[in-house]
């Protein structure tokens, strides 16, 4: 068979002929008159060098209802923003660039500040900033509060944190041959919180800091051929992770009940981590267009990330060592570990055109990741000095993931209007872990193997109507988590017709349904999503945009409760309607200056395992004082329920106003 | 189950597979005759030159100079010097003599991939579409100009740049996926400070889901919570194996933390639930995770909310349980 295969591999390549270069095709045709490129473009020299708008306002925010759940959700305050700008500078001289554009958004106090910056030279160099800082807010008491019953909320498991995250990227000689790029980013957080420490028989709610931070360095080049395409890249991280609860004052935790006649409590904590970690990382990609009839792509990517972690806690109080019944009132913590991820991944993949009708699509994959770590901590018992031990436990664990794919697809185009496409995929892997600590020290080995069948139908009937289904069936034979998908269908249906020159429809549709009938699991789940949307521009004042999306979801699975390991089954629905729309309509013009009106919103209700309710209704107004600037209004209103927690609801009341600057107003 | 191993891909089918595509490849390259030479073209295919474009579309021409496809009309190297209009269109000498449009290939009326073939003699060699193969968008033929403006530099450019711009775009296609983003607890899309590329290669990738990577091969929701990404000393298998939307739903949710479940003791023991096995190594068991020790009365509420303990529930660096 290899020897055929040889045959049939060599015998064409005889018969081969080069194939024309891209840059001899046009040869054939004449000169044309224009000489230079520059005299052939003709300069817009009335062209302003600055372009762009600028949005200054204030905002007025009035909340009812849980405000820390407003935060969670919302987190909009009140004061004067900087709401937006967008300026592009173009260099008619083109000096230090010919192009800088730069982008930010609200600024001065929102939860999401974001900047962007580009400035290029054509050919010399392509620069990009990126910079976000995002808030979170996270303080919803029914989530993680046991004591809410009580009345007693400990605002377990809140946190405020800011992450900021930053790119810096330089591609030099963009447009050439060979481009090499230098990229810098960095993502960090900061922030504050309550976090549980848990001592044996009881967790107490002990104040959180938390700060990391992740530098990312990469370099690499590319080369652009016109039939072939090479990037390579090395990079590396750094990570520096410290952690830190603490606590001072009496805590009796969430378990206040006394234990063996005691009353247990936390007088203090200091606990620390301090993790650092490094990774290097190669990335080898390329794609190529042998022949006209073959374009050929794959990729290497190798990664090895590794962690190191100081670990200390000095806890005092009244406390229990639940296993020998040994009641203490200090104990320190010293731990170390060490821990290395090396991941391989490797891709190919081929798209053969054999005749014109006729795709063929081929794709390899395989992903390899494999986890172990170490480590040692010591756990020593100090007051009383009777109670006093040290308890040496050492750390060790592996996770072992391989992943293989192979994909085949071919697309037929039966006619100019219509191509189906079949295809097939294979999944197969294997997974080490440790074992749960219930079934003893060891590890378990699991597999994966699927086999999953591919459609679809691509059909265009006119310009105006369209409309694609994708399917996907698979049989497997075994797969690493109960909730994994077994055997399922997964289909989407997409149409889009317009109607009338003014009046566009959409309508998607989309099931996914996954059965896993292993005796003890019993995993039945079905989501269905149907989505209309519609665009209407009645006339050239009014414009009308409107979606309306239904989705489903039901699942049911075996499971067992864990204190008398009873056979129950975990329901989960959740039913929801969600629907927005936007009217924009253009109000008569005055002294040449078109005033706009633009009104909807979103609205969200559902029903289920947590019905919601969520409106965000609104209003803009926009009128223009004079060329180029303009008073910008904006009504917002946010309105949030759950039926079983009604205490968390919300509504807020937004308002912002302000002036809009620039071009094009 | 029987039936499902009858249907099992075994190496020797793959092989055969892989033997039937060669013989494809071989099949086609022998078959392949010589592409006609530039002199061989017949007269009427002449080139007649950007400019000669200028004077009956106006409007386009003068957005093109703005367009970054204006390179193509000014570099040497790419071959289509002085006549960008062609290397899409064809040549245009017959066009231009008669201003019959039958005589011009208008790419807007070609089969996507047809006209996607056209972009992709210049952008296939390009990083970002290195997994054009397995991308959702070549398979159903979304064409590239369903997404990027060939002649104009309008107020989006060639495609949008701006994050609400982007997301904009995403949802006028994807509707059923920006109806999640109208959910309360999602990642931040609405208010413009991420946007779907952040996420998703539109291009495609290897990763389920077109979704990015980071650092090489890891997991793409790593860059912005670094925090999260270890290596742990104890990982959290689910994790590492089926990624974070194996707990979340990265869209939106109307449940807290973006969890795909109501309340997260359900979560958890629906997969925490299979029986302890005999101690030592433990080969294919129904699934992984085993369930939790019989002290977890669900009906105390210190027991209903797993992380409220296993705070460390991403994987911990100290402590087996994911206590600390």
């Amino acid at each position: 068979m290899r020897c055929i295969l040889a045959l049939f591999v060599t015998i064409p390549l005889f018969a081969q002929t080069t194939a024309p270069q891209p840059a001899a095709a046009p040869a054939q045709a004449p000169p044309p008159a224009a000489t230079t490129a520059e005299a052939a473009a003709p300069t817009p020299s009335t062209e302003p060098w600055i372009t762009g708008t600028l949005d200054l306002g204030y905002r007025f925010t009035s909340v009812g209802g849980d405000n820390d759940v407003y935060r969670s959700v919302v987190n909009l305050g009140q004061g004067p923003r900087l709401l937006g700008l967008d300026l592009m500078i173009v260099d008619p001289k083109k000096r230090l660039f010919d192009r800088l554009e730069v982008r930010a958004n609200n600024w001065g106090g929102d939860p999401y500040n974001t900047v962007h910056l580009n400035a290029s030279k054509q050919g010399i160099y392509d620069f990009n900033f990126d910079y976000r800082d995002i808030a979170y807010f996270n303080l919803l008491p029914s989530f993680a509060d046991p004591l809410l019953g009580t009345g007693l909320v400990l605002d377990e498991d809140s946190s405020f944190s800011r992450r900021r995250m930053s790119d810096f990227q330089l591609d030099l000689l963009p447009g050439h041959r060979i481009i090499p790029y230098l990229d810098y980013g960095r993502d960090s957080g900061q922030g504050t919180g309550i976090t549980t420490f848990v001592s044996d028989v009881n967790q107490y709610p002990v104040a959180d800091r938390t700060f990391d931070k992740t530098d990312n360095y990469r370099g690499g080049v590319r080369l652009e051929l016109n039939r072939f395409h090479a990037t390579l890249e090395q990079g590396g991280t750094t990570l520096r992770d410290d952690q830190s609860a603490y606590d001072s004052t009496v805590n009796y935790g969430n378990n206040y009940q006394p234990y063996f006649g005691q009353t247990l409590d936390l007088s203090s904590l200091a606990q620390a981590y301090g993790i650092r970690g490094s990774s290097i990382y190669s990335k080898v990609l390329f794609t190529s267009n042998p022949f006209s009839w073959m374009d050929v792509s794959g990729q290497f990517l190798y990664s090895l990330p590794n962690t190191s972690v100081n670990y200390t806690q000095v806890d005092t109080g009244s406390l229990v060592l639940q296993e020998a019944i040994l009641f203490y009132t200090g104990e320190q913590a010293l731990g170390f570990a060490a821990g290395k991820q090396p991941h391989t991944t490797g891709s190919l993949g081929l798209e053969l055109r054999p005749m014109k009708r006729l795709r063929i699509l081929e794709s390899w994959m395989t992903d390899r990741m494999h986890t172990s770590a170490a480590g040692l901590v010591t756990g020593m018992i100090l007051q009383p000095l009777t109670a006093a031990q040290t308890d040496l436990t050492p750390l060790a664990s592996l996770l072992v993931m391989n992943y293989n794919q192979e994909q085949t697809d071919v697309l037929f185009e039966v006619t100019h209007k219509l191509t189906l496409r079949g295809g097939f995929r294979y999944v197969w892997g294997n997974a080490e872990t440790d074992a749960a600590l219930i079934s003893g020290p060891g590890q378990e080995s699991s597999d994966l193997r699927q086999q999953v069948g591919l459609a679809g139908v691509n059909f265009r009937a006119t310009q105006k109507l369209s409309a694609n289904v994708d399917f996907e069936g698979a049989a497997t034979d075994h797969a690493y988590f109960r909730t994994s998908l077994y055997n399922y269908q997964k289909m989407r249906a997409r149409a889009r017709y317009q109607l009338a020159s003014t009046l566009a429809l959409q309508a998607s549709f989309s099931v996914l349904n996954n059965q896993n009938p292993t005796a003890g699991i019993n995993y039945s789940f079905l989501s269905r999503q149907n989505s209309l949307s519609a665009s209407w521009t009645p006339s050239k004042r009014i414009g009308i945009l409107g979606e309306y999306t239904r989705s489903t979801l039901y699942s049911n699975i075996n499971y067992l409760e864990p204190e008398f390991l009873t056979p129950e089954t975990s329901l989960y629905r959740d039913n929801a309607h969600n629907a927005s729309a936007l009217i924009d309509l253009a109000l008569p013009s005055y002294a040449k200056l078109a005033p706009h009106l633009a009104f909807g919103g979103s609205l969200f209700l559902s029903s289920g395992s947590r019905p919601t309710t969520y409106y965000q209704p609104l209003a803009r107004l926009l009128l223009p004082l004079h060329k180029g600037i303009a008073w910008k209004s904006e009504y917002r209103y946010y309105g949030y329920g759950e039926t079983f927690y009604e205490l968390e609801g919300f509504r807020a009341h937004i308002f912002q106003t302000g002036i809009t600057l620039g071009t094009g107003l | 189950m029987p039936r499902a191993r009858s249907t099992r891909l075994t190496p020797y089918m793959l092989s055969n597979r892989i033997y039937i595509l060669f013989f494809l490849i071989c099949w086609r390259a022998g078959a392949q005759t010589p592409a006609p030479t530039p002199a061989a073209a017949p007269a009427a295919r002449q080139y007649a030159g950007s400019e000669t474009c200028q004077p009956c579309h106006a409007d386009i021409y003068s957005a093109f100079q703005k367009s970054p496809h204006k390179l193509v009309d000014t570099q040497k190297r790419r071959g289509w010097e002085t006549r960008a209009c062609e290397s899409c269109h064809g040549p245009g000498g017959k066009h231009a003599a008669s201003a019959d449009k039958a005589d011009i290939v208008n790419p807007a009326h070609l089969a996507p991939a047809e006209a996607d073939r056209d972009c992709l003699k210049c952008h296939l060699n390009q990083p970002t579409h290195i997994g054009r193969i397995e991308d959702s968008h070549a398979k159903n033929e979304v064409a590239c100009t369903a997404c990027h403006s060939i002649h104009a530099h309008g107020p989006n450019g060639s495609v949008p740049r701006k994050m609400a711009a982007i997301n904009e775009q995403c949802a006028s296609c994807h509707t059923a996926e920006w109806a999640e983003f109208q959910r309360p607890y999602r990642h931040r899309l609405p208010e413009g400070a991420m946007s779907c590329v952040d996420c998703h290669n539109p291009h495609g990738s290897i990763s389920r889901a077109s979704t990015q990577a980071f650092a090489a091969n890891e997991t793409g929701c790593f860059r912005c919570h670094g925090n999260l990404r270890g290596p742990f000393t104890f990982e959290h298998a689910p994790m590492r194996i089926e990624g974070c939307a194996a707990c979340h739903e990265p869209h939106g949710s109307a449940n807290p933390r973006m969890l795909i479940r109501a309340e997260v003791r359900y979560l958890c023991l629906e997969c925490h639930a299979n029986l302890p096995s005999a101690p030592g190594p433990i080969k294919n068991p129904p699934a992984l995770g085993g369930v939790p020790p019989a002290f977890h009365d669900l009906f105390s509420p210190q027991f209903q909310n797993c992380t409220v303990c296993h705070n460390k529930i991403h994987g911990s660096y100290v402590n087996q349980e994911l206590l600390k």
